[in-house]
């Protein structure tokens, strides 16, 4: 008994045992819309109760810097509002807790998780940064620690070490395999593992289970690696190894500091064909983007464009509720893109990226006469559109195709399908790796 | 890092801690507050982390929801975001944890905050709903739960499933309990017993045949039997659904099939947890209140009277910040204002009412007549009291022996050269309570500038309607002397005792407050399927929030009848305020409340129903669809739901009165 065993319990609900609880369990989700915390995936398992329907009580909200008007939409519904939340589990105690997570850290992990490589690059902007706690030392006071990077490196480190044991451990029963040889396998496959550790797993490989597999190609056809992200999804970051050599200590210098500014003009049609479903995967794809971005860049700005037939620009806020029922015209948003980036945001100075999405319906050629020719106007690091088609595509919807076919080898243009949750980090990644390899 | 260097670090840590928790306790008697004892333990990061998922104690119940706090918890600790400052527990007395890696500021901070939440636990009346019934030993019993519970779930004779799932059943209710009333009165709401089946008992009687047929015969039986039944039917529903399947609940035998007594252990777990649910409803009754109450005396403590030391000031008030500043409708922002608010409109009403007796001041003339820039500087406090130091103590004794606002005796000691006392960290001890009054007097703070002189006519004609010594003093000078600056705390004492947060937000969230702090309500819109603002009006605001703290923000559902349709049934009804329930999840409790009861569950509610045509159209034409209320029946027999139109008479039992909690304006889109 005790809390271990509360843990192994609740690990085990909905899963190994407890099916009926399983429509109850609900999991942490990347990028909170509109807020500016990330969520780490966590696995929640709420009780039924009575309680009121979300839609149908309302709320109360808090304007920041004036009250709003009334009609104004609100996008979602504040988290935290009074006691209508949703129950949060411990709150009967009186503690206080907070739960971030920033854009440069998210910017890291993703990158870490994905591979990626992606350095801000040229058009920096100088500017005289004033004598803040900037430059770094190994030894300093304890109250300077750098605790941000600190956990930073650990965090890294902890990627870089982790490795899936269960993989491993499988390998270890292939038929007639030594724990040298399979060592060697897991160098040849990238694999970060020591020999101490397979030395001592060797030895607890029960004897009747040796032999499971003839060779180590069967094994990895019948055995499901797991990624990283989902490793962390089940088991949470276990511990971050901090180490000493990572530690550095901020003092106050005056230096001249490089800015790296970023704008992205997010674009979205909003026409009648955007049903709800697409609308929230645009949201899904976009928001982990902003992110990212905002994370690897100093000072980001961003652009919100909807457009049907017609474009106009819009708050963040307002940006993935719009619905309208005109007709769909693409190049009305990229004409306005031109314009805000050329008057705001000029190319010497500004890393532009503009992502568009929408359903790939357009009106007949506005496409190639007109889309086509604007995104080769544009300068920007990255094009990137996104299609959200849930449920295949439909006959009309060629425009990511024909983007594709014209511009898919200019380097800085990028088309991505979305067609459920799950395609997201697909999605996120081919966008991403796109403007990595692209010079 | 190993256990032993754990426990000496917690020692070191405790041992620093000595002196600021003796001292936060006297400097908070001192202030006017009577905590329950606390006891300070230290622990480390981990130990924190299980206390928080425990609720705040070291021991509970086996159950997979601690599991999943923890967890929590723990993911939130490895990233290093969340930062747990303290916890405290209810119980007297109190027992308060801090983390030993907190800096010093922050512990200070800590044990001022857990004070005036001890002091809450004690003198709340809500809190003594619970606490004064019998011997009030909170940890105890719940380590008693947590061991009895234990017991069962290693019995071998019983699954350990099936208490997990019957703990769960039981949890789904824990809100629908009788908050208001302590938990001998809620139980011992009478209600007509339901009919055992006399027939059994005649039965076991061995009585003959002859007599059966003489004295006992069918039409008799009948006649009993329907006047039993008759008497079952509530007049009054039952707000205690726990203690009503306590008492009238069964299990389901899947062996005979039928509905059979509860094992003596389901009885005592829906006992343990019913009495727990009682013990954690008053925290949750008056969360804004106490946390802004703790909020408030640690700001008194820490920031004006400088508890925390000078150069921990910094660290303090970024503590504060962060606290205070998370985002949304925060408990403990929101509490804290009220609590300022009250102390100020207090203090400015006797202020007041001491003008308004000055010679020729009245309610119609008080604006032009009073000079407030005057006022402020009268109200100021003695620059004796107010720069109380070791340094000034002969200022002090200047005052004279009955001066009320010196403390005498720690003057004498400090006089006679005690050194004990360490005055230059804690000037404090030279003032009494009416002293520190004066010192950190709320109308002469530079945030409350302005304040005095915003006083409304209505409030001052209020004050002077039946004001019969209207003309004691002949200046404003002798007016202002004989202020009472302790009106305000003394009244601030009297609210904690007696309300709880929804009486509290009613009676003093002030028109005032909601514009200045740019509060506004919300709902959805059916049409544009956002939320959007529906009115920033200070009653609707107020209305929407009363709502969300009415009933712990939860929709009202009582028993209205344990012998429904006269087959035993049990009739649950949402009591129906014009937000409708969420009914996937009263779906998934009636499947669990039929654990509790063993035979078929009914819940009466109302839905509300759009006609697609008539949204498309209001869409198109920007308007708000209007939905159709439909009362509902919904059965679970085990297996499955059926749903059934409610008895139009059954219907006017749970039908909204006069509330309304909907702030749509008419004309929104």
């Amino acid at each position: 008994m005790g809390l271990r065993d509360d843990l192994e319990r609740f690990r085990e609900v909905g899963e190994e045992r407890r099916e009926d609880l399983k429509e109850f369990i609900s999991y942490g989700d990347l990028g909170a819309s509109g807020s500016k915390d990330i969520k780490i995936p966590i696995k929640v398992v709420d009780l039924p109760e009575f309680k009121y329907d979300r839609l149908d009580m309302g709320g109360v909200g808090q304007g920041k810097g004036g009250t709003p008007d009334v009609g104004q939409p609100l996008g979602q519904p504040q988290p935290g509002d009074g006691e209508g939340e949703d129950g949060e589990p411990g709150e009967e105690g009186a503690e206080h807790e907070y739960y971030e997570m920033d854009p440069e850290q998210f910017a890291e992990a993703l990158d870490e998780e994905l591979g990626l490589e992606l350095e801000p690059k040229g058009k920096e902007v100088i500017e005289e940064v004033e004598g803040d706690f900037t430059d770094i030392t190994r030894s300093g006071p304890h109250s300077t620690l750098d605790f941000e990077r600190l956990f930073k490196e650990g965090l890294k480190r902890k990627l870089a070490m982790d490795f899936d044991e269960e993989f491993v451990r499988e390998a270890m029963k292939v038929d007639g395999t030594s724990a040298r040889e399979v060592f060697r396998w897991c160098r040849e496959q990238n694999i970060l593992v020591s020999m101490a550790w397979i030395e001592d797993e060797w030895s607890r490989i029960p004897d009747d289970e040796r032999g499971t597999w003839a060779s180590f190609e069967e094994m990895e056809e019948n055995v499901e690696r797991t990624t990283a992200i989902q490793r962390i999804r089940r088991e949470g970051l276990r511990e971050i190894p901090f180490r000493r050599e990572d530690e550095r200590y901020r003092h106050p210098e005056v230096i001249e500091k490089k800015q790296s500014n970023v704008v992205v003009v997010n674009i979205r049609d909003v026409s009648g064909s955007m049903r709800e479903t697409k609308r929230e995967l645009v949201e899904r794809t976009f928001t982990p983007l902003d992110w990212y971005l905002t994370g690897k860049y100093d000072h980001a700005e961003f652009v919100y464009i909807a457009h049907d037939a017609e474009a106009w620009e819009v708050e963040r806020d307002e940006f993935f509720g719009i619905r309208s029922g005109g007709g769909t015209r693409i190049s009305s948003a990229y004409e306005l893109a031109k314009e805000v980036l050329d008057e705001r945001y000029p190319w010497r100075e500004w890393n532009r990226y503009v992502f568009a999405a929408g359903d790939s319906e357009n009106s007949s050629n506005d496409t190639k006469e007109r889309v086509v020719p604007l995104m080769q106007e544009i300068d920007a690091n990255l094009h990137a559109y996104v299609e959200t088609q849930p449920g295949g595509t439909a006959i009309n919807a060629t425009h990511a195709e024909e983007v594709e076919r014209s511009l898919g080898e200019q380097g800085n243009v990028v088309v991505a399908y979305v067609s459920e949750p799950d395609d997201v980090i697909d999605a996120i990644y081919t966008i991403l790796s796109t403007e990595a390899t692209a010079e | 890092m190993s256990f032993r260097r754990h426990r000496r670090d917690a020692q070191r840590e405790a041992a620093r801690l000595d002196e600021p928790v003796r001292e936060a306790g006297a400097l908070a008697k001192k202030l006017g507050l009577d905590p329950y004892p606390v006891n300070y333990w230290v622990v480390n990061y981990d130990e924190m982390n299980q206390l928080i998922a425990y609720g705040g104690f070291q021991e509970r119940y086996p159950h997979w929801r601690w599991g999943m706090t923890y967890d929590r918890q723990r993911k939130t600790d490895q990233f290093g975001m969340g930062k747990a400052f303290e916890i405290v527990n209810n119980d007297d007395p109190a027992n308060a944890f801090l983390q030993e890696s907190n800096s010093l500021a922050d512990q200070k901070a800590v044990i001022t905050h857990v004070e005036a939440h001890s002091d809450f636990f004690k003198n709340n009346q809500w809190f003594g709903l619970f606490s004064d019934e019998g011997q009030f030993a909170a940890a105890a019993m719940l380590e008693r739960h947590a061991q009895t519970i234990e017991r069962y779930v290693e019995n071998p004779e019983i699954s350990r499933d099936d208490v997990e799932k019957f703990i769960d059943a039981v949890l789904c209710l824990e809100d629908t309990i009788d908050q208001h009333r302590t938990i001998r009165e809620a139980a011992a709401d009478e209600d007509g017993r339901i009919p055992g089946d006399i027939r059994a008992q005649l039965d076991s009687l061995d009585i003959s045949d002859d007599v059966r047929r003489e004295v006992f015969d069918e039409a008799w039986l009948e006649g009993v039997e329907e006047a039993e039944r008759e008497a079952a039917k509530l007049t009054d529903p039952r707000k205690d659904v726990l203690a009503y399947v306590r008492e009238h609940g069964m299990r389901y035998d899947e062996e005979t099939g039928k509905a059979e007594e509860m094992e003596p252990w389901q009885k005592d777990v829906l006992d343990m947890l019913r009495e727990e649910a009682y013990y954690f409803a008053a925290q949750k009754m008056t969360k804004v209140m106490n946390e802004g109450w703790a909020a408030y005396w640690e700001s008194l403590m820490m920031g004006d009277e400088r508890f925390a030391g000078t150069d921990e000031f910094i660290t303090y008030a970024d503590h504060q910040s962060r606290v205070l500043g998370s985002p949304g409708l925060n408990p403990y922002k929101l509490g804290k204002e009220l609590w300022e608010y009250i102390e100020n409109s207090t203090n400015r009403a006797e202020v007041a009412d001491k003008l308004l007796r000055v010679k020729g001041v009245t309610w119609r003339n008080f604006h032009e007549t009073v000079d407030f820039d005057e006022v402020q500087t009268l109200l100021r406090a003695d620059p004796a009291i107010d720069g109380v130091s070791a340094d000034s103590l002969d200022e002090l004794s200047e005052l004279g022996p009955d001066e009320p606002r010196v403390d005498h005796e720690t003057l004498d000691r400090a006089l006679s050269g005690d050194e004990s006392l360490d005055l230059e960290a804690y000037p404090w001890k030279l003032l009494t309570y009416e002293g520190l009054a004066e010192r950190h007097y709320s109308l002469v703070k530079a945030q409350n500038r302005g304040f005095l002189s915003r006083i409304r006519r209505s409030e001052l004609e209020q004050l002077s309607r039946y004001m019969f010594d209207d003309e004691v003093y002949d200046s404003v000078e002798e007016a202002v002397a004989d202020v009472d600056k302790t009106a305000g705390w003394d009244r601030m004492r009297e609210i904690r005792e007696s309300h709880n947060d929804v009486t509290f937000l009613d009676a003093f969230l002030s028109e005032e407050f909601v514009r200045a702090n740019h509060y506004f309500a919300y709902e959805y819109s059916q049409s544009s399927r956002q939320f959007r603002v529906s009115s920033s009006e200070y009653r609707d605001v107020k209305k929407k929030l009363l709502f969300q703290f009415t009933n712990f923000g939860k929709p009202t559902i009582a028993v209205y009848d344990g012998n429904f349709d006269n087959r035993g049934e049990l009739l649950l009804g949402h009591q129906y305020n014009g937000v409708i329930l969420d009914m996937k999840q009263a779906k998934g409790v009636l499947e669990r409340v039929y654990h509790l009861w063993g035979r078929p569950v009914n819940l009466m509610t109302i839905t509300k129903e759009f006609d697609e045509h008539e949204v498309e159209v209001a869409r198109r034409r920007g308007r708000e669809p209007t939905p159709e209320e439909r009362a509902i029946r919904v059965r679970y027999d085990g297996e499955s739901f059926d749903e059934h139109d409610l008895d139009p008479e059954l219907e006017a039992r749970i039908a909204a009165g006069e509330v309304d909690y909907d702030t749509k304006p008419d004309d929104w889109l």
